[in-house]
């Protein structure tokens, strides 16, 4: 083989890193903030972008891991009960006068997280049975146990040890609000891991075809446990970003209706419910305009559950698109 | 359901059917659930008498449950992934549809349900051009409209309840009357159950025992390429069963705005919702989550056995730990029941509702 | 052949496998040397397919040695196969879609380098395969899902070719592809061949071994009937070994009663399918079609039945056109049809008998439309049940329950609660026993009696012989030459997997034939002769 073609080779050696539904994500994203700079003067300052960014981290991160879950064809519509258990368990535990570091309690609610995640992912990778249904139960059973926590009323007077995390200025360094930071540095982390390790196309190819793979030599019971157990880890964390970012109570709403709301941006992002096909970084970019979303829309005076409406929207166009292209490949 | 015409005595034959007639399995646990409450209240561990009168008044729960229950039955019957997120978004708007309607403009009662029955099949109907005409993943097509239904509830009258005076007397629905002719020997019952439960219980029935669509519906939820080999119109019969969804959500907006005597915005979506019990009580019920596979009867005895349970366990604690211990029920019983169904299949080769 | 010195690649001697009572090999050898194409052909049942899963190791043989390279082995498993080099192609491709070519190549043994994917030393390997098979080398990172299906199955000859494949089996690899690209095929399999890799080559269509194969194997009733350098024989020679003598099972012969078509197909296409199809079947007549698989014979069952429209030609029905836009218009129009995939396209899995039966039919019996009525639903399938002998102890048995034979006697029922006008049935005995398979063609039989036009879609050669008052061939997607029921299994063997490859007009032995049949001879020929061309034209054009 010739030097040329040798060069030629590497630099092709893998399809093109963005899809172009991240491209098309991208353009919205510029188009809304355009758009909305230009209506309300307010919202192209550090004041507007920086909570927008924090609101977005919770979601976005969460997002990675059920990314990689719906990629290998299962759900989860538990993490809105596994954040209610690590927010409240960790608000606990920084509550008092022996309140623990904020290492400490990132640490005990990635730990409490990964359990829960476990708890998934053993039912759902040995259990043999669909990770919707198995998941529904285990909601229930995690909102039993984070109520349980809670016991009656709220959790107040959480101090700001996790400030770091936060909305505050202790929570930005460069004006870059941590949390985001965080949740970028994950993002791009598991795009590197889906995209260049064997065990992160392993993912690809159990969502495609989960019986071929174990063939092929895939261990699909494995993959699919991490999976569920990745996602009860960033649960953990994300509790904590949801933690700093509210006041000093925690109340018993907390994480109600998340678990859709991943949903919805994994989906936005180009994600196949089906499996077999995904992008984290599309999901992160999803997050962000229904972020974006939520925020123009108060800024603009509206009410702001309308954002709601145009998640709806959002959902329909991105997987319509998605349909119609499926649909024209397939005619080809 | 077949038990007693066993003649066989076998031991492993009574444990087969326990494991794969779903409708055998829920009986025996609503048995076991009704006599150990019985149980607890003689030995005065509970904190009011569990009895017939109390299980009867704690029927009017079921309204709701049970008929968004069969809402998702028709919808997950109906295979390639069925499923609608949307049931409690739909109760809210159509809700707020009626709200206004018998409320604000005066309409009479009967007009109005009918409009917000008729309204919520609108709603179904999107649900099932997305699903059936369009083809996305059901899952997503009901993701899209709960977010954008609910919104619209919420944006529909500035977030504010409807509850005006006929609102409020429709408060009357929900009260327990005495039966006919033999009412003195039995507990009141919620009027609800006669005026919505019963007649969709018995109209689902119908139409998925005794007519032709029934019969469409599991053929296509059974394999959707067989009945199109078959000749019969798949897409307008998955079509169909999100409009029935949307239908029975619209009744139950009715139930719900007289339960709480006021059109609440958030009415279907507060809290957990009530798309996830519903899907809960049809699993439960014994209907596969891939289709074809479902009984109304099932659906029924799942919702009696959660409502009696969910009855139970609130005179168990005291204050909201009785709440949270019903999740904890519900939860453990979903999760019992998927399981058992993963090891029948590998038993016995599937389930047999 | 010098072969006496050198070692074979692989040697099977008097390997046999039962499956229960059923003798699926008995006594087979079979030896496959480096460097050469070897085929292995024989009719449907011959055994080949058990051959195959025993050589890849997903069936393990009773009794026998099994020789690799000189040395005995045993192949317990698929994997223990491929670890000595023994890879296969199957027809349907296992590949992922989502994934590039290189990941599925890959998948499951990725190259690694310090934790992740070497991917330059994958695509650099990739792309040598790629040259051996005549692909472009951008296909290396093009996700497989937008590759054609002759694409995707040389994705997986590379797939088998990466692991360092000494053997290589393709199980009916042309029965896919256009002629085009059977060129390309064959083109890679030289190349192989070239490098050493010793190839095992499954085919029905025997025209084309001449071109590609050094020997050939032939199997009949389980047992090896011999092997021959292909030189040494014709594709009448093969087609004889494969039927072996011919049974004088010869039925009683039936007078069809002389009247118009009720269906006519003329010049029937579906652009990639097939093309200038003509058939015309008259009330009370069995016509069968029969086709290799891979002929397109299946796509014209399904154009008929309106699952799929036709590109060009017509339908007629009662000598009207009609344009059958889908399956319930088809049976408004008094069309049965009988699916050839019976579990996807046929059963209502763990439905009843009754269901099953009354699904296609809802309408009729219901009151008003609405209502089923269960008093008559019951009484037609215990009728049905009764008049085709199925073998169960009440109407209420799930089908999933059912034998196969059982189960397709449930399905064949459902296209006979009406009387059909025109009764389609495709492949109406495959994986279906004995004695369902006697009482399913007294069946067929039975209602062109009655009076229905029956059109049998087949690629079993007895079938179609034993129960058509006529046979139309179906070769490379068109009708070419037609029957009587007197014709031999060779000549319609012969005729069908390509005769007129090696001798360019139809031979004498069908025209012979062919006088016995019908009226439209000459017609036919022609027919016959001008779609040949069509063929090599189209070849070119795809």
């Amino acid at each position: 083989m010739t030097a040329v073609a040798e060069a030629k080779i590497k630099r092709r050696v893998l399809p093109s890193p963005v899809t172009g539904q991240e491209i098309v994500l991208v353009g919205v994203i510029v188009v809304l903030w355009a758009a909305l700079a230009v209506s309300t003067p307010a919202f192209l300052t550090a004041g507007s972008i920086q909570p927008l960014l924090v609101a977005t981290a919770p979601v976005a991160l969460v997002g990675v891991a059920m990314t990689i879950v719906i990629i290998t064809g299962g759900i989860d519509v538990s993490v809105g009960g596994a954040i209610m258990v690590c927010s409240v368990l960790t608000a606990k535990a920084l509550v008092g006068t022996d309140g623990v570091s904020l290492g400490v309690a990132v640490l005990l609610s990635i730990a409490a997280g990964g359990l829960l995640g476990l708890v998934n992912g053993v039912l759902i990778a040995y259990g043999r049975v669909h990770a919707i249904i198995i998941t529904f139960g285990t909601a229930n059973l995690f909102m039993f146990l984070g109520l349980r926590i809670f016991g009656s009323g709220t959790v107040n007077g959480i101090p700001a040890t996790l400030a770091f995390f936060g909305r505050g200025p202790d929570g930005r360094t460069l004006g870059i609000p941590h949390a985001f930071l965080i949740t970028l540095v994950i993002t791009a982390v598991a795009w590197w891991y889906l995209r260049h390790t064997a065990g992160g196309r392993h993912f690809f190819a159990i969502g495609g075809d989960a019986q071929a793979a174990r063939l092929a030599g895939v261990r699909v019971q494995r993959r699919v446990l991490l999976a569920y157990v990745l996602t009860g880890v960033l649960v953990g964390l994300a509790s904590c970003f949801v933690i700093a970012q509210g006041t000093s109570t925690l109340d018993q709403s907390v994480g109600s209706g998340k678990e859709l709301a991943v949903i919805a941006a994994v989906v936005i992002g180009g994600t196949s419910i089906m499996g077999g096909r995904g992008s984290v970084l599309g999901t992160l970019l999803g997050a962000l305009l229904v972020q974006s979303v939520a925020s123009g829309v108060t800024q603009l005076g509206w009410r702001s559950q309308l954002s709601d409406l145009f998640v709806g929207i959002f959902i329909i166009v991105a997987v319509g698109a998605d349909l119609l292209r499926a649909r024209a490949r397939r005619s080809r | 359901m077949t038990a007693p015409t066993m003649k066989k005595t076998e031991r492993t034959d009574y444990l087969r059917i326990l494991l794969t007639q779903r409708i055998a399995l829920l009986a025996l646990l609503i048995v076991v659930v009704v006599v150990t409450f019985f149980i607890n209240d003689a030995g005065g561990y509970l904190t009011a008498p569990y009895d017939f009168d109390y299980m009867s008044a704690s029927l009017i729960s079921a309204v709701p449950l049970a008929m968004l229950g069969l809402a998702e039955m028709l919808v997950i019957l109906s295979g390639r992934g069925g499923i609608d997120l949307s049931v409690g978004a739909m109760v809210s708007l159509a809700g707020m549809v009626f709200g206004f309607a018998y409320g604000e403009w005066g309409w009479p009662l009967w007009l109005a349900i009918l409009a917000t029955a008729g309204f919520g099949a609108f709603l179904g109907a999107i649900n099932g051009f997305l699903v059936s005409w369009i083809g996305f993943p059901a899952l997503i097509a009901t993701l899209a409209t709960f977010y954008a239904y609910k919104s619209l509830a919420i944006v529909v009258n500035d977030q504010q309840p409807i509850s005006t005076k006929p609102i409020q007397e429709l408060f009357s629905l929900s009260k327990s009357v005495e039966l006919p002719l033999f009412g003195e020997y039995v507990p009141n019952v919620p009027l609800g159950i006669f005026t919505f439960l019963l007649p969709t219980v018995v109209a689902v029935w119908l139409l998925l025992a005794r007519t032709a669509y029934g019969r469409r519906l599991y053929a296509i939820g059974t394999n959707d390429v067989a009945a199109r080999w078959a000749g019969l119109p798949v897409r307008d019969t998955r079509f169909k069963a999100y409009v029935y969804a949307g239908l029975i959500s619209g009744l139950v907006a009715v139930v719900t705005v007289g339960q709480f005597a006021s059109a609440r915005p958030d009415a279907g979506v507060s809290g957990n919702g009530m798309a996830l019990p519903a899907i809960t009580i049809a699993v439960l019920g014994g209907v596969a989550i891939t289709g074809g596979i479902g009984r109304v009867a099932g659906v029924v005895l799942a919702t009696l056995l959660i409502v009696w349970l969910n009855a139970g366990i609130l005179l168990a604690f005291v204050g909201n730990e009785g709440s949270q211990y019903q999740l904890l029920a519900l939860g453990a019983v979903l999760v019992f029941a998927a399981l058992l169904n993963g090891l029948t299949n590998r038993r016995y080769g599937g389930t047999t509702s | 052949m010098t072969d006496k010195i050198e070692t074979p690649r692989l040697r099977l001697t008097a390997v046999s496998k039962r499956f229960g009572a059923v003798r699926a090999i008995q006594h087979a050898d079979f030896t496959v040397r480096a460097g050469k194409v070897h085929a292995l052909v024989g009719e449907n049942g011959a055994g080949k397919s058990t051959m195959i899963k025993i050589v890849a190791g997903a069936e393990v043989a009773d009794t026998g040695e099994i020789e690799f390279e000189g040395e005995p082995v045993k192949l317990g498993s698929t994997t223990a196969a491929i670890a000595l080099g023994i890879a296969t192609v199957y027809q349907e491709p296992q590949l992922f879609p989502e994934l590039t070519v290189a990941e599925n190549i890959f998948l499951g043994r990725e190259l690694k380098k310090a934790g992740r994917v070497d991917w330059a030393a994958q695509n650099a390997k990739v792309v040598e395969l790629l040259e051996l098979l005549g692909l472009p080398e951008r296909y290396t990172t093009a996700e497989v899902g937008t590759l054609s299906v002759a694409e995707q199955q040389q994705v997986s000859i590379a797939k088998a070719l990466a692991a360092d494949a000494k053997v290589l089996i393709l199980d009916e690899p042309s029965a896919i592809l256009t002629d085009a690209e059977i060129e390309v095929l064959f083109d890679v399999v030289r190349r192989l061949t070239a490098a050493g890799v010793a190839v095992i080559y499954i085919s029905h269509r025997l025209d084309e071994l001449f071109r590609i194969a050094d020997e050939v194997t032939v199997m009949r009733d389980g047992r090896t009937i011999g092997t021959y350098p292909i030189k040494d024989l014709s594709v009448r020679q093969i087609a004889h070994l494969m039927v072996g003598e011919e049974l004088s099972d010869s039925r009683p012969h039936r007078e069809v009663p002389d009247g118009p078509a009720v269906l006519e197909l003329k010049s029937l296409s579906r652009d990639g399918k097939f093309r200038d199809v003509d058939v015309s079947v008259k009330a009370g007549e069995i016509v069968a079609l029969y086709g290799l698989v891979g002929s397109g014979v299946s796509e014209i069952a399904a154009c008929v039945y309106g699952i799929d429209r036709s590109t060009h030609g017509q339908i007629l029905i009662n000598s009207s056109q009609v344009n059958i836009r889908n399956p319930e218009h088809a049976q408004r129009l008094g069309i049965a049809l009988l699916p050839a995939n019976r579990k996807v396209e046929g059963m209502f899995g763990f439905q009843s008998i009754a269901f099953n039966i009354s699904a296609g039919h809802l309408k009729l019996l219901s009151k008003f439309g609405v209502w089923v009525d269960r008093a008559r639903e019951k009484a037609v399938a215990l009728k049905l049940i009764e008049r085709l002998a199925v073998k169960t102890p009440h109407e209420r048995q799930a089908i999933s329950a059912m034998s196969g034979g059982n189960a397709q006697k449930v399905v064949l029922a459902r296209q006979l609660v009406e009387r059909p006008r025109v009764l389609v049935l495709a492949e109406p005995t495959q994986g279906v026993d004995v004695g369902a398979k006697e009482e399913i063609h007294r069946l067929i039989t039975e209602l062109a009696e009655e009076g229905t036009a029956v059109l049998v879609v087949t690629s079993d050669l007895p079938e179609a012989l034993r129960i058509a008052d006529r046979i139309q061939v179906v070769r490379g997607g068109t009708t070419t030459d037609e029957f009587g029921p007197d014709a031999s299994q060779v000549d319609l063997l012969a005729a069908a997997a390509g005769g007129s490859e090696t001798n360019p007009a139809p031979t004498a032995g069908n025209r012979e034939t062919n006088r016995t049949a019908t009226e439209s001879r000459e017609t036919n020929r022609t027919a016959t002769e001008s779609s040949d061309t069509n063929r090599t034209a189209a070849g070119g054009g795809e």
